[in-house]
């Protein structure tokens, strides 16, 4: 068996999803050719048992013939020696290839998140494309995992059929005419219960909502009471989904009742059919027995082909979501014809607000309304399309990854991401996470960490405090060392004694690139080569923040929040 | 692991109990199912009849007659089996009902603490995962293991009843199929588990991708990104490997198991037949009750699987219960007031995080605790709110020991907001009231007003009836924090400890709301955790912790006169 994933899942046809769900299907196609083969050998030696089994009862047993008893037990063995055989070959191609395509479709989602990138959340929730991952995935692997079962079973009705009218044509007919009526007829009962599971699965998943929202909060329930509101509240959704759930069961118990009765009765029918045929001298109790079995196999034979067209109804609707996450364009773009990158040491300038980013500087920004200094902070780093430039270059003419290589924009709401924590860090050799993490007063969140660098990071980093992510956020974006920083109130969750000691060491870490802070926090100002404050998304002062405390009263005002 | 899982000795008696709750719709489910089974036996018998007819040169009319008979069976089959399906439904949902109710319930009541020390992440798997695979079991995975095993048992019955000679056929596969699928079931349960575990950590890694592909593009982690999912892939591929192989082993023998009892039937029938020992009628009836016998076998054991999960399930949910019920029953408090006396505490044995803390909070006091990072401040603010235990010292309310409290009376006496919010799923006005269920619209409003929060809240599609939380209109963290505060308000209690409670607040509006706050809240006593510096300027008091310990306490203007850490800190920040 290969290993998966592959290196590369390949460039997906994504103009429609049948187009995509047959490039899918032929990107497996020399395995599924093998199981396609392993299928129809299957399912054709599972239809050949009842016929050998007729025979060994005919010319072993009536005929009380030991050789040809033997010869024919022997066959039967041989053929389910087959079966099983055949059984667990095709199970292992339809495996690989369920799990083939389920990777592939996972790594063309996640290159297509990366590429997108920022724009994505504008352009999808990310629960449509997270529902990629849970469902849709599986649903696209079952997909091309059935076509050699339903291939399979195709071929094998076919060898039944021509069995069944070979030996007796008025039996064959009545079988192969009732068995597809009797499957259409229990298709059309399983749709109401269908409709009530699906029912009382949404009931028991906003059951299971409300049971997660009282342990999520139960902190705050035990501290401030309202237990036997909660208690209560579940009791009565509880007994309403048992209700549901009795109904639903009552509606099952029919189905099941159905089953029973419907080939069973029709099983009678043949059987008594056939016996007056066995009377007759048409045909012999072997083939009795013989049609026995084949009535019986009929019906699984078939599940699998309405099994295989409902799978491929639902594995449209998933095509149809991931092609609609591949048709997706990154916004901003990469223009078509770059131009050249400035040399190092770039001046960075935003137009809109005058501001001016200058190397070896670092540039606070203090906004009396703190969304101004974020929408510069995106205009400069260019998450925003705007009139900055590089050097007097326009952004928008720059190639994005490069301009991402040289500016980074770090935010609170960025991610950290889950895995060991040097890796989340951003993987460096030890003495510069060391260093980072010495800057963002971060050293005791790694020296209480059983692991310390090694240790596993939750998703979203959840088990450190909002303190502790922001000064793991500002080591990593330190550790990244790009020629120019943007900061968006890096010491917002952090408290005055450590606030302090990150704004002492930020200006020496970053000596000789350029670093800008949107903050209005005195302590980080006070360090700041030079300060900006903007009013209304203009910078209407400039200077140190003491020049600035002593010219400037609405900068105090704003800072210092005196009586404000 | 801080909440403990039942032992399976402890699993075995709580589902006997389970079942003895309900001794009579048990036997009525259990004996409806074994007649419908009993009714699907009839099928082989009959067809060997119409064959011994059919040889002894009988009527159209016998054969009429059979096939009756045949109709006959399978009607009143259809009808128990609808009966004891029914029947079956249910028992199942009225245990599920009763164990899930039982769960929530010794869930509300556990101890603070043990919620705290555990997290939510363990607490959230049992509810969510737990639960489910628990129904599962219960709806599907029992009852097809009971009516497959009474299938069985009828089965070899009729087998016997039809000629013992044939008993020898099935018991020739047993040594092949028992050891196999004990093989098999020994592994696949951790097999699946950790195949599933793989395939989430798949997912989880998507979505983490997705969620961050703002921080994705800025960081430029594209191909770190790709990278991590192409490892989480292999990991998944490894361990949907192993069950491959566990699969590849047991299919085939299974396989083969099934088809031998066939052959060895044949077989023996035809010596029976040649011999004269039995009809022709007999040996085909047998031969098609061995193909019957192969599909209820299948069925338990891959039933088996899933009976094991939710076994495992079952383990988790009713371990919580063993947890002992929070809180003691100790004497009501005298008074106010808060005293620490050479407390000390740690997380870990022998790790203290406070050392000999000693502190006197006169009723009505507002105090400001204030330090570095991983100082010991929350930890403080979790001992004064009951939350954890001294190790050793004295840490009492009115002269009585905090832990000695019963839960319903320490929230009256002491309030604990973090930063930690929640909104619950439902009305604005639910949260709120759940502190105080009796409070009027009139209590409600004022509570908002005190928060600075009546503006946003009445701005709200529906006003206070706005649905928020989970599946609701999505609160900002910081009206969830001011949700939290009004909360406090409502409950009312004497001293309340903020931890950070107005954080997530822009610094101009978290000052504004704590002015109103102290309005709402004069007389009360006020421990303020807090890391922005003019909440510390506003306090009766300041106390700051460094390394676990009170290293210098007194008003704003006798710490900046003693001039200490206080004092350098105050004046870098203001200056």
């Amino acid at each position: 068996m290969r290993d998966l994933p592959r290196n590369d899942p390949g460039v997906a046809d994504h103009r429609s999803a049948w187009r995509l769900l047959w490039w899918m299907v032929s990107r497996v196609r020399s395995k599924l050719a093998v199981s396609v083969l392993l299928g129809i050998v299957w399912m054709c030696s599972a239809a050949l048992a009842p016929a050998l089994i007729g025979l060994a009862v005919d010319r072993g047993v009536t005929a009380r013939d030991p050789g040809a008893l033997a010869t024919w037990s022997a066959a039967v063995l041989a053929l389910g020696l087959v079966q099983a055989a055949t059984g667990i070959l095709r199970h292992r191609y339809g495996a690989h290839n369920w799990l083939d395509t389920a990777y592939g479709t996972v790594q063309l989602t996640v290159r297509q998140s990366a590429r997108i990138g920022a724009a994505l959340p504008r352009r999808v929730s990310s629960g449509e494309v997270v529902s990629v991952g849970t469902s849709d995935i599986d649903q696209l692997g079952a997909a091309t995992e059935i076509v050699d079962r339903a291939i399979g079973a195709v071929a094998a009705i076919a060898v039944i059929t021509v069995i069944m009218l070979n030996t007796s044509t008025q039996l064959g007919l009545v079988v192969l005419i009732g068995v597809p009526l009797l499957l259409g007829l229990v298709a059309l009962l399983l749709r109401p219960l269908q409709r009530h599971q699906e029912a009382y699965r949404t009931r028991q998943g906003k059951l299971t909502t409300r049971a997660a929202d009282i342990v999520t909060g139960l902190r705050v329930l035990r501290g401030v009471g309202g237990e036997s509101l909660f208690a209560s509240g579940y009791r009565a959704e509880s007994q309403e989904l048992r209700a549901a759930g009795v109904r639903v069961g009552r509606i099952g118990a029919a189905l099941e009742a159905t089953q029973v009765v419907l080939p069973g009765l029709f099983l009678a029918l043949v059987t008594w059919l056939g016996a007056r045929l066995v009377l007759a001298g048409d045909i012999t109790a072997g083939q009795l027995v013989a049609f026995y079995g084949y009535t019986a196999f009929l019906v699984p034979l078939l599940r699998n082909l309405t099994e295989a067209a409902d799978k491929f109804a639902v594995a449209v609707v998933s095509a149809r979501r991931v092609v609609r996450l591949l048709d997706l364009v990154p916004d901003p773009a990469s223009p078509e014809r770059p131009a050249p990158m400035p040399e190092p040491a770039a001046v960075l300038a935003d137009p809109r607000s005058g501001l001016l980013v200058r190397p070896g500087v670092l540039t606070a920004i203090a906004a009396s309304d703190p969304a101004d200094a974020a929408a510069i902070a995106e205009r400069l780093a260019r998450f925003t399309d705007s009139e900055a430039r590089l050097d007097g270059v326009p952004l928008r003419d720059l190639d994005l990854d490069l301009l991402r290589s040289r500016v980074l924009l770090a935010e609170n709401e960025a991610r950290l991401f889950a895995g060991p924590l040097r890796e989340t860090l951003g993987g460096a050799e030890d003495a510069l996470i060391t260093a980072a993490l010495g800057t963002a007063a971060a050293e005791d969140i790694v020296d209480a960490l059983p692991e310390r660098l090694d240790t596993a990071v939750a998703a979203r980093g959840r088990e450190f405090s909002g303190g502790q992510q922001q000064r793991l956020r500002l080591a990593r974006a330190l550790l990244a060392d790009p020629e120019i920083l943007i900061l968006v109130e890096p010491t917002s969750a952090v408290d005055a004694h450590t606030e302090s000691r990150i704004a002492a060491r930020l200006g020496p870490a970053r000596a000789g690139r350029a670093t800008v802070v949107c903050t209005t926090s005195p302590l980080v100002l006070a360090h700041a080569d030079h300060v900006a404050y903007v009013e209304d998304g203009k910078v209407i002062a400039e200077g140190t923040h003491r020049e600035l405390l002593t010219a400037e009263p609405r900068y105090a005002a704003t800072v210092l929040r005196q009586e404000s | 692991m801080i909440l403990p899982i039942a032992t399976p000795a402890e699993v075995r008696r709580y589902v006997r109990g389970l079942f003895r709750r309900h001794p009579r719709p048990l036997g009525l489910m259990l004996s409806l199912h074994a007649l419908g089974a009993l009714c699907g036996l009839a099928a082989p018998r009959l067809l060997g009849e119409l064959i011994e007819i059919i040889r002894d040169g009988g009527t159209t009319g016998a054969l009429d007659r059979v096939g009756v008979a045949l109709a006959g069976a399978v009607i009143v089959q259809s009808a128990l089996v609808y009966l004891a399906r029914n029947a079956s439904a249910r028992l199942g949902e009225r245990v599920l009902a009763e164990l899930r109710e039982e769960f929530v319930d010794r869930v509300l009541s556990l101890p603070i603490g043990t919620v705290e020390r555990a997290g939510t992440g363990d607490l959230l798997t049992r509810t969510t995962r737990d639960v489910s695979s628990l129904a599962y079991s219960v709806q599907w995975a029992a009852p097809e293991i009971l009516t497959a095993l009474i299938t069985i048992v009828l089965l070899v019955a009729a087998l016997l009843l039809v000629s013992p000679l044939f008993l020898a056929a099935p018991l020739l596969a047993a040594p092949l199929l028992w050891p196999a699928s004990r093989w098999y079931l020994r592994r696949a349960a951790d097999g699946y588990l950790r195949e599933r575990a793989a395939y989430a950590r798949i997912t989880e890694g998507l979505a983490e991708t997705v969620e961050g592909a703002r921080t994705v593009d800025a960081l430029r982690l594209h191909e770190r990104r790709r990278r991590q999912t192409d490892e989480d892939i292999r990991g998944s591929f490894r361990a949907e490997r192993y069950t491959l192989f566990l699969r590849t082993v047991w299919y085939p023998i299974a396989d083969t198991a099934y088809v031998l009892p066939v052959v060895v039937t044949l077989l023996l029938g035809g010596l029976y037949y040649a011999n004269g020992w039995m009809t022709l009628g007999t040996v085909v009836a047998a031969v098609l009750y061995m193909q019957q016998l192969v599909n209820p076998v299948d069925q338990v054991l891959s039933w088996l699987e899933e009976l094991q999960e939710g076994q495992a399930a079952l383990a988790r949910v009713i371990g919580v219960g063993a947890v002992s019920a929070a809180g003691g029953t100790g004497p009501p408090p005298r008074g106010n007031g808060i005293r620490l006396h050479d407390v000390t505490f740690g997380y870990v044995p022998g790790r203290p995080v406070l050392h000999g803390i000693s502190l006197d909070i006169a009723p009505g006091e507002r105090l400001a605790v204030v330090g570095p990072s991983g100082a010991g401040k929350s930890t403080l603010g979790r001992l004064l709110a009951g939350v954890h235990r001294p190790e050793s010292g004295e840490l009492t309310i009115g002269g009585v020991p905090v832990s000695s409290l019963p839960p319903e009376r320490l929230r009256g006496e002491v309030a604990l907001v973090t930063q930690e919010h929640h909104v619950f799923a439902g009305t604005l006005r639910f949260n709120l009231v759940l502190a105080r269920p009796d409070a009027s619209g009139e209590d409600v409003r004022d509570a908002l007003a005190a928060v600075d929060a009546l503006g946003w809240a009445t701005e709200l599609p529906d006003g206070l009836e706005t649905v928020v939380g989970e599946g609701g209109h999505v609160l900002t963290p910081a009206q969830a924090q001011q949700l939290a505060l009004a909360r406090l308000v409502l409950a009312d209690p004497h001293t309340l400890v903020l931890d950070e409670a107005t954080s997530l607040l822009d610094p101009r509006a978290a000052r504004s709301l704590e002015r109103s706050l102290a309005a709402v809240l004069a007389g009360r006593t006020v421990v303020a955790i807090a890391h922005r510096l003019f909440s510390a300027h506003d306090a009766d008091r300041v106390a700051v912790v460094e390394g676990g310990r009170i290293v210098e306490c007194g008003s704003h203007d006798e710490l900046m006169a003693a001039d200490g850490s206080y004092a350098a800190l105050w004046r870098s920040w203001s200056s």
